[in-house]
């Protein structure tokens, strides 16, 4: 089942007198269990596309479906909602409150939503991110790499069916990069998630099932592994 | 609450800052209100103390007291449960080294505006007076004999009463006899049914009939009538009134800047669908406990300062007054919280994380 559906979706902002085509028509559906990267240059839709998929802002065209609902007309109010149930966002900039030491982020999340991972889940995610001893750290006191990796263990607490990641491994190492890219792989597999991850790191496509590519808002499915 | 005091726990000196402010206004709100509870004190203890309904006093009297003249026989009683005739002349009262500025009340001994005397005895002959309290503490003692202004007529002191002051002036209270010796000196034989006014008690005041020269006020108008009385009590009320809108302004533009701040994590945590209400209501939460706190921390220091000050800066504090302008403080500075509500509500998810996107 599709978990994410785009369906000629596009997006066109007015810039003065010009239109600008950010996101050229674009169909896309994300099945549950695939990571998915979409790699292109800085400027060239990537962003507008991720958005658009985690229902930040509405296509100007289209329909989005998360999860067999269409999200597409919804009010900010009920996208936030569904922003909070279904999806996990990993974004480039930390999304970490700087007031909050780790443990009490993830505690947020369980102050807006309910059926968050339990204890032992938690334990598990933190172990496998690396995060176990950071817990009562505040952001201000972590590496670039270890804020990613509270962003991912974030983005993976509230259980969402859709995890949509914007250059997760930017300021990480190569092995921490692919650890993170292994975490993401198997949170996708074994709990049936689908990941999409917005990068320009292609060291990564490896770990993908499907691999587009987008220039000048135009989106092309590049690669398609074998396995899937 | 759970974001709100966290954010509080882990930004310490911002907040102190806030509340610090919060504390002074506050503070200074408590400390006007019991200023102006003592001046409103100083001018209407005595009338208090009849504890009546009204006074008849002339029509062209201009609702003052010393102004209206009327003649003992002007009043039976008509519609009034009980009545009391009241004379009353200003003057200065001297004994030795103590001068003061007196009210001297005319009164028959057997009326309800007749004094409980907390020291010493009731009045006897002409000459005599029931003193308020007050003038004990200038220095003034029972068996004083007060030279008084414009008269060769002496008064003694033979007993003490206590809240009895009359627009600022300490009462004397002494038997009409008295009054009108003091105030008419030879002619008193004339003049001894000249009262100012009859004090009185009734479920309603509209039933107290009396001939068109005289009108029937409230005490409260009589209160609200004395020279500088009404200036006074409006002066310190705009007072606390401005500091209201003060701390409103304070705190709103305390918060628009932490929330200003706060406007990419704020985005941030609403790209990832936490509701602009629960982020509001943290705000709101927030604001809740540092206006409390602040409240509290100036109540405190109010009552410390009350308890040093020297007797004679007239402060009297009124807790049911001081509970009323608290809740009004942090009503207000939940007000000026509200004008970041707007903000919170507005921001745009999409520009917080950053996404390169065009705005329309």
């Amino acid at each position: 089942m599709a978990l994410l559906e785009l369906k000629n979706v596009n997006k066109v902002f007015q810039s003065g007198q010009t239109e600008i085509e950010a996101l050229k028509t674009t169909s896309f559906s994300a099945e549950s269990g695939q990571l998915i990267a979409i790699i292109g240059p800085s400027g060239s839709g990537k962003s507008t596309f991720l958005t658009i998929a985690g229902g930040l802002q509405a296509p100007s065209n289209g329909e989005v479906f998360i999860n067999g609902n269409d999200i597409t007309r919804l009010k900010e109010k009920k996208r936030a909602s569904i922003r909070l149930q279904e999806i996990g966002f990993v974004l480039q900039s930390s999304n970490l409150v700087p007031f909050l030491n780790v443990s009490q982020q993830l505690k947020l999340l369980d102050k807006v939503k309910k059926n968050n991972l339990n204890d032992k889940q938690l334990e598990e995610l933190c172990e496998s991110l690396g995060i176990r001893d950071l817990l009562k750290s505040f952001p201000s006191d972590l590496s670039g790499g270890e804020r990613q990796r509270v962003a991912i263990a974030k983005a993976l607490y509230t259980d969402p069916s859709i995890i949509l990641a914007d250059e997760p491994t930017a300021s990480l190492d190569s092995d921490r990069a692919f650890e993170v890219m292994d975490m993401l792989k198997k949170a996708t597999t074994t709990n049936g998630k689908t990941t999409i991850v917005v990068t320009h790191d292609t060291r990564l496509v490896d770990y993908c099932d499907q691999v587009y590519k987008i220039t000048d808002g135009q989106l092309r499915l590049i690669e398609e592994m074998a396995s899937v | 609450m759970f974001l709100a005091w966290n954010e509080i726990k882990n930004n310490k000196l911002r907040f102190l800052l806030i509340v610090g402010v919060l504390t002074l206004v506050s503070y200074l709100v408590f400390f006007l209100s019991g200023l102006a509870n003592g001046l409103e004190n100083l001018n209407k203890e005595a009338v208090i103390k009849w504890d009546a309904d009204g006074i008849i006093l002339t029509e062209e009297s201009d609702l003052t007291l010393p102004q209206s003249s009327l003649k003992i026989e002007d009043y039976n009683g008509a519609g009034a449960d009980e009545y009391a005739v009241l004379g009353q002349f200003y003057t200065i009262a001297t004994a030795g080294d103590n001068k003061a500025n007196i009210s001297l009340f005319g009164i028959r001994e057997d009326e309800f505006i007749m004094p409980k005397v907390t020291e010493g005895k009731v009045f006897k002959g002409s000459g005599e007076v029931i003193a308020d309290d007050t003038l004990k503490n200038e220095g003034f003692e029972i068996g004083d004999e007060l030279q008084l202004s414009a008269t060769d007529e002496t008064l003694t002191i033979t007993g003490f009463t206590d809240n009895a002051r009359f627009n600022a002036a300490p009462v004397l209270y002494g038997s009409l006899e008295t009054l009108q010796k003091v105030r008419f000196g030879e002619s008193t034989e004339n003049m001894k049914d000249r009262i100012n006014g009859f004090v009185i008690r009734t479920d309603n005041l509209e039933e107290v009939e009396v001939d068109d020269s005289f009108q029937v006020i409230a005490t409260q108008d009589l209160i609200e009538n004395m020279p500088g009385y009404s200036e006074q009590s409006m002066t310190l009320s705009f007072m606390i009134y401005f500091l209201f809108i003060i701390s409103a302004v304070i705190l709103a533009i305390f918060l628009y800047v932490l929330t200003i701040q706060k406007i990419s994590i704020f985005g941030v945590m609403k790209a990832q669908g936490i509701s602009s209400g629960y982020l509001a209501k943290s705000v709101i939460a927030q604001t809740f406990l540092l206006a409390v706190a602040g409240v509290i921390i100036g109540f405190i220091f109010t009552i410390l300062t009350g308890a040093f000050l020297p007797a004679a800066v007239p402060v009297a504090f009124n807790y049911v007054d001081m509970l009323v302008y608290g809740a009004v403080l942090v009503l207000v500075s939940i007000l000026g919280a509200l004008f970041s509500i707007q903000t919170i509500v507005k921001i745009d998810p999409l520009k917080a994380i950053g996404a390169n996107v065009w705005h329309c």
